[in-house]
């Protein structure tokens, strides 16, 4: 799987004070780390810098540069700040991201093209969000893909994006995303590719909850065939799960029961925990889970406890 | 051609939980193995309640029409809900108003003489609200727990920020805890497993959803209640609790309720429509899993008391 590194984000406090101070060395070591715990592209979340957005954007992508020869990710919703770093990227680099509104399609789409970048785009087309697979495969197939097809943008520049939303308030939501993951890897041949902010799953639970939802989640989109994600390469366990689903190799039980839930996932089958041991706690937590994910069970704060 | 019947079998079971008792009459609540009245799947072994709101003092803003109907009872709490059994109460329900910081904020000691009057009153199950300002719920309602002990008292309301001190009351002295949170599963779920790890059992507990009146919310309520209950029928233990509605407060205090000019002729007889209001919220909740409805006019009493007759038959 792409590892998208999400921490040169701008609700960090020291990111927003980095970029406002152009603090070189706090950027380039932030991205380093990332690039050393395993992460392919490094996202840079400048936020919407109504005005001096170009300037940020260029100057962020110039330094990462310097420090690393990376992917860069160019994360805000300021049309000309993209621009601004696609003129100065090394790399096919990644537009994050359009949505399936017109205006975002119209004004992100040509950047695209033009300067031969790869793109996220969110099943997402204002209004209320989308509840069903078949309404986020319909905005992508109706909306999104004909901008991209009109352009000639390749299909595998498309990064669909399922907009993951928090199990916490749309439990029925999870599952809905990796079965719309799985079809959107059935649209054509070559297929689109596929992305996820992964920890919007976890947005609202409690802090030390999240690594584990977020960790399970991502077995199971992988599964279903997800190309890759936004996540926190320096999240350990996390990077972990994913050596365990890359190289197919299990030795613990723990490591097992990831590997059996990717697998039932990749063959589109049920997964089944009769086999687990639930006397031993970090595989009984990570079985609550994916009952939790799978909506099988209600999501409380508690839902480990019980 | 014969027609078959799809028949769901559910794994799950509300809890019983029991009101009164020790002298006192004692209810029954919960139980069902089936989606409200629908006894082609399952049991639903005990009607459901309907309790009845008495204030400790007469309330200021009330409608005409509840005044009138009440009249004099509503200045003493014994005097009104001995009026409340007679019009068919199953349940009384005691608020503790006067507690509150802007309407008395009155105590423990007050609280007790309160609740030692209408337990002596009646000889119904009885339920004790505070004034829902956390602080002031612990006073009253650790109060009004002991006054009450031994003869389980629901206590209410137990929300996130005083759970703690209600569960332990209830514990100590027998009590149910009425379990609050604001239209939402995944809140309620989470206070019951709160509850239940201080010590509580399940079978003491009530929740309350929160009620959305006709018209103001009553859809997210009803579906909150629908998604709760087919959780517990599935098997969640920790959705499996009998719900309680406050029906009456949530209906009279809307427009629809209070408004006797400026409203179109069509919307008719201010009296009836109020009491229309009350009624269908109560009907509605009962269908989306209500076990308790707490109702304020005698005349929606007795509608909903042959409204569930019918449904149960």
């Amino acid at each position: 799987m792409l590892v998208i590194g999400e921490c040169i984000h701008v609700i960090s406090k020291e990111v927003k004070t980095a970029l406002e101070n152009r603090d070189k060395q706090f950027l380039q070591t932030l991205a380093l780390h990332q690039i050393k715990s395993g992460a392919h592209v490094i996202d840079l979340n400048i936020g919407p810098q109504k005005k001096t957005g170009p300037d940020v954007m260029k100057w962020a992508v110039q330094t990462v540069q310097e420090a690393a020869d990376v992917t860069i990710s160019l994360d805000t919703t300021n049309a000309a700040a993209i621009e601004a770093g696609l003129g100065v990227v090394k790399k096919k680099a990644f537009i994050n991201s359009t949505d399936a509104t017109p205006e975002r399609l119209q004004a992100l789409m040509p950047l695209a093209a033009k300067y031969k970048a790869s793109i996220v785009a969110l099943t997402y087309s204002g209004g209320g969000l989308p509840t069903t697979a078949d309404a986020r495969i319909e905005l992508a197939s109706e909306l999104i893909l004909p901008v991209a097809a009109e352009l000639g943008i390749p299909i595998e520049d498309i990064y669909l994006d399922p907009l993951v939303l928090a199990v916490n308030c749309n439990q029925d939501q999870a599952i809905i995303t990796i079965e719309a993951v799985r079809f959107f890897k059935q649209m054509s041949d070559p297929p689109p590719k596929t992305v996820c902010g992964l920890s919007n799953i976890s947005s609202g639970c409690p802090k030390e909850m999240r690594p584990l939802l977020n960790r399970v989640f991502l077995t199971m989109l992988l599964g279903a065939g997800l190309d890759s994600a936004i996540v926190d390469p320096l999240d350990n366990a996390l990077m972990d799960v994913l050596r365990i689903i890359d190289s197919q190799k299990a030795v613990t039980p723990k490591e097992k029961l990831y590997l059996d839930l990717y697998n039932a996932y990749a063959a589109g089958t049920p997964f089944e925990p009769s086999g687990v041991d639930m006397n031993i706690a970090e595989l009984r937590d990570i079985v609550k889970t994916v009952l939790v994910i799978e909506n099988k069970t209600m999501y409380a704060h508690g839902y480990l406890r019980l | 051609m014969p027609v078959e019947v799809p028949v769901e079998k559910w794994a799950g079971k509300v809890n019983e939980v029991t009101l009164g008792g020790n002298g006192r009459k004692s209810i029954v609540i919960g139980g069902e193995t089936t989606l409200p009245f629908l006894k082609i799947d399952g049991a639903m072994p005990h009607r459901p309640a309907i309790a009845v709101e008495v204030d400790d003092v007469m309330p200021a803003d009330w409608s005409p029409h509840l005044i009138a109907a009440w009249g004099d009872a509503l200045k003493d709490p014994a005097v009104w809900a001995k009026k409340a059994a007679e019009y068919g109460a199953d349940i009384i329900v005691l608020t503790l108003d006067s507690a509150h910081p802007e309407r008395g904020n009155t105590g423990a000691a007050e609280a007790k003489k309160t609740v030692e009057k209408v337990l002596a009153a009646v000889d119904l199950p009885v339920i004790i609200i505070g004034p829902d300002v956390a602080e002031k719920d612990n006073e009253v309602l650790i109060a009004a727990s002991s006054v009450g002990r031994g003869q389980r008292l629901a206590l209410g309301n137990c929300v996130d920020k005083n759970y703690r001190s209600v569960a332990a009351a209830c514990i100590a002295d027998g009590h149910v805890a009425i379990a609050k949170t604001p239209i939402d599963i995944n809140l309620a779920k989470q206070l019951n497993i709160l509850i239940c790890d201080i010590g509580l059992a399940p079978d003491a507990i009530l929740m309350d959803p929160t009620t959305g009146g006709l018209g103001y919310g009553i859809e997210y309520t009803y579906s909150v209640m629908e998604r709760l209950r087919l959780a517990a029928l599935i098997g969640d233990k920790m959705t499996s609790m009998p719900m309680i509605c406050d029906v009456g407060e949530e209906s009279w205090r809307q427009k629809e309720a209070r408004a006797t000019s400026g409203v179109p002729a069509t919307w008719g007889d201010h009296q009836e429509r109020a009491l229309a209001w009350e009624g269908i919220t109560g009907v509605s909740l009962l269908n989306s899993g209500a076990d308790i409805v707490v109702l304020q006019h005698p005349r929606t009493i007795a509608l909903i008391k042959d409204a569930i007759s019918k449904l149960m038959a």
